[in-house]
């Protein structure tokens, strides 16, 4: 039932795969470079056995073939089966053997499917997996350094900054279609076509069972931070998810191309790094709504509000409180996270390529946050009432320490230079002693707004009301 | 480079496929197990082209299975250490580019790419000369030369240079 006429192997196993190979390929007499520098004929032994092979014997012959010495090729070696057709072509390799580097001198500085990208050897280096470009592909540290160094230096000539950006709950939300509650039926007849990605912003991805809703005024953040920053994408998400949205967040692939990071690229599960962002920690500015995924970048995170508009995804915190679907409203456009966060990157951007422009030392991007960071509450005296339990410290307490990196000072005790009281109840000491002098009575979230939002917000509407069932309870009028 | 060579396998079948269609099933399901299939010492196994003899089935003890040694005809694929081959350019980046010769990756790093070309990123990432008379992007098509393999269960993935003397770009998609 053979098909095909003679065939010129004559082998009828595969065992003789192997020795058909040797037969015609074998360059009889073996002699190989150690190093580009020695000319001299060395054995081969030596050499061979230092080269890991992939393939067991078959490959002994082609490998040693193409490093004949130039001097043998000379003299016409003897032995050589087929030299003479070859001759020309080995001495092409040798001439040019400097530019495939001798496995002993070589670096090694990456690998490819453990396999040295420079000389070929199988190798093992440590340094960093580059899963988003192809998830076979390594480099070791001083190679990453290097890249990451001339990759910022390239970027900050082009007055642009690094942006890395988290996908659910920041720019958009998700849901399974069967998490769906019935509520949110009438969401299937607002879908944008999957075509209409410029504009769109509730899509329907039936091959992956998933509805997704991009956040407000999500294709203007993105427009106009393309201009200051390089951006990645960083999710916790698969890769094939990560792609699908990169795809809805940017259908013309300006923003991003093989910029986009999923969970399976990261080296550790839970964490997210900083790894293979090819720019300087110094540069790097993070949107996410989580802050326990960023271990070690603290200071470049910018928290983000979570943006929760299906029932499935308040449910997943565990919040009773309605959805932006259920409640059939969504954020506001200029006054959303977006559009803060969207002013917070422009002020640090100006700060950075303008203000500190003629500075030479190495500007950190995570100071100038800081800075902008301290002028949302600046000038506020705060004294927390009822707040924090009767024996904790009060300085270690989160909702302190957010206060001060805003910029406001805190205190324990009230005094004449307090200027706002944040309590939960209007009755305590402290609240009513806010009351008489006419100082600031704000809830907690207060604080928490002005974290999110990046202003100081307009205290009236975080005013500390009564616990008493009355109707309209102004805050001036309740008196426990 | 491509090899037609003769490999044996020992091929289960289960007694619901025996009668009339026997040999043909058995055909089918040697087909459907090796092609696309990837092995060390042979390569990547592209199409089976013919049979060349079926053994005696041998009845397995405690189940009805039926071995029987197929011997076959069939194309094969496997790169070498020192081949120069073709290859379509499938991404461009500043550590390299990527390309594919059939079932087999390869990839180029940088330091195996001319000094003269240089990256440029943008729309269409590319290596270009310093003049710019060649280009080196997507879907360019490229001969260079394999300086490592190694085979995976599925895959084969190979280092390759274009620094040497006639290596480089084929043929460019725009021109």
């Amino acid at each position: 039932m053979s098909l095909v006429a003679d065939s010129p192997v004559s082998s009828s196993g595969s065992d003789d795969f192997a020795e058909f190979l040797d037969g015609h390929l074998d360059a009889g007499s073996e002699n190989e470079d150690d190093g580009e520098a020695k000319r001299e004929v060395a054995s081969s032994s030596s050499s061979s056995s230092s080269s890991e092979e992939e393939f067991e014997d078959d490959d002994q012959p082609v490998s040693k073939r193409t490093k004949i010495p130039e001097a043998e090729i000379v003299q016409n070696g003897d032995g050589l089966e087929g030299s003479a057709s070859h001759v020309i072509v080995k001495q092409n390799l040798e001439t040019s053997s400097s530019a495939s580097v001798s496995k002993n001198e070589c670096a090694h500085p990456g690998s490819f499917g453990k396999l040295c990208v420079r000389c070929g050897a199988q190798v093992e280096v440590a340094g960093v997996s580059f899963g988003n470009i192809h998830k076979e592909i390594l480099f070791g540290n001083a190679e990453v350094a290097r890249w990451r160094d001339t990759d910022t230096k390239s970027v900050l000539c082009r007055r642009k900054l690094y942006l890395v950006l988290d996908l659910d709950h920041t720019l958009l939300n998700s849901t399974h279609l069967k998490h769906m509650v019935p509520e949110e039926d009438y969401l299937n007849n607002q879908i944008d076509s999957i075509q209409d990605c410029q504009n769109g912003s509730l899509f329907r991805l039936s091959f992956m069972n998933m509805m997704t809703k991009l956040r407000p005024y999500v294709h203007t953040f993105l427009k106009e931070a393309s201009q200051m920053f390089e951006m990645y994408i960083y999710t916790m998400g698969d890769k094939a998810y990560a792609l699908e949205m990169a795809k809805l967040l940017d259908p013309r692939n300006e923003y991003f191309h093989a910029k986009v990071i999923s969970r399976n690229d990261g080296a550790q599960r839970h964490q997210k790094s900083l790894d293979m962002v090819l720019g300087d920690e110094s540069a790097v500015l993070i949107l996410d709504d989580t802050e326990h995924v960023w271990p070690s970048h603290r200071d470049n995170l910018i928290l983000m509000e979570r943006y929760h508009f299906f029932a499935s995804s308040c449910q997943q915190f565990g919040f009773g409180c309605h959805s932006l679907s259920q409640l059939k409203s969504d954020e506001s456009e200029p006054e959303g996270a977006l559009a803060a966060v969207l002013s917070v990157l422009r002020r640090v951007h100006h700060i950075f390529f303008n203000e500190l422009a003629g500075q030479t030392g190495r500007r950190d991007v995570r100071q100038v946050l800081n800075t902008v960071r301290k002028d949302v509450l600046k000038g506020c005296r705060i004294v927390f009432s009822r707040v924090f339990p009767s024996k904790f410290p009060a300085e270690s307490h989160p909702l302190w320490k957010m206060a001060v990196n805003l910029g406001a000072t805190c205190a324990t005790e009230v005094d004449p230079t307090v200027t706002h009281v944040v309590a939960m109840d209007p009755g305590t000491k402290k609240s009513r002693w806010a009351l008489e002098k006419d100082k600031f009575l704000v809830l907690p979230r207060w604080i928490d707004g002005a974290n999110y939002l990046w202003q100081r917000l307009p205290e009236e509407n975080f005013l500390v009301k009564s616990n008493e069932p009355k109707a309209e309870a102004k805050v001036k009028d309740s008196v426990v | 480079m491509f090899f037609h060579i003769v490999l044996e396998r020992n091929m289960q079948l289960h007694p619901r496929h025996f009668g009339r269609n026997l040999r043909d099933n058995l055909v089918s399901k040697l087909m459907k197990d090796v092609e696309g299939t990837c092995s060390g010492k042979h390569g990547f196994v592209v199409a089976i082209t013919g049979i060349e003899n079926v053994g005696k089935g041998l009845i397995r003890d405690g189940t009805g299975f039926v071995t029987f040694p197929v011997k076959y005809q069939c194309v094969v694929f496997r790169p070498f250490k020192g081949e120069i081959l073709e290859a379509v350019v499938t991404m461009v980046n500043k550590m390299g580019f990527f390309a594919e010769a059939g079932p087999v990756q390869i990839f180029v790093s940088n330091h195996l790419i001319p000094d003269d070309m240089e990256f440029q990123s943008g729309d269409m990432p590319n290596y270009t000369t310093s003049d710019g008379s060649i280009k080196i992007q997507k879907d360019s098509e490229v001969r260079l030369k394999i300086i490592g393999t190694r085979v995976d269960a599925t895959e084969i993935f190979c280092i390759g240079t274009i620094k040497d003397d006639f290596l480089g770009v084929i043929n460019d998609p725009t021109a």
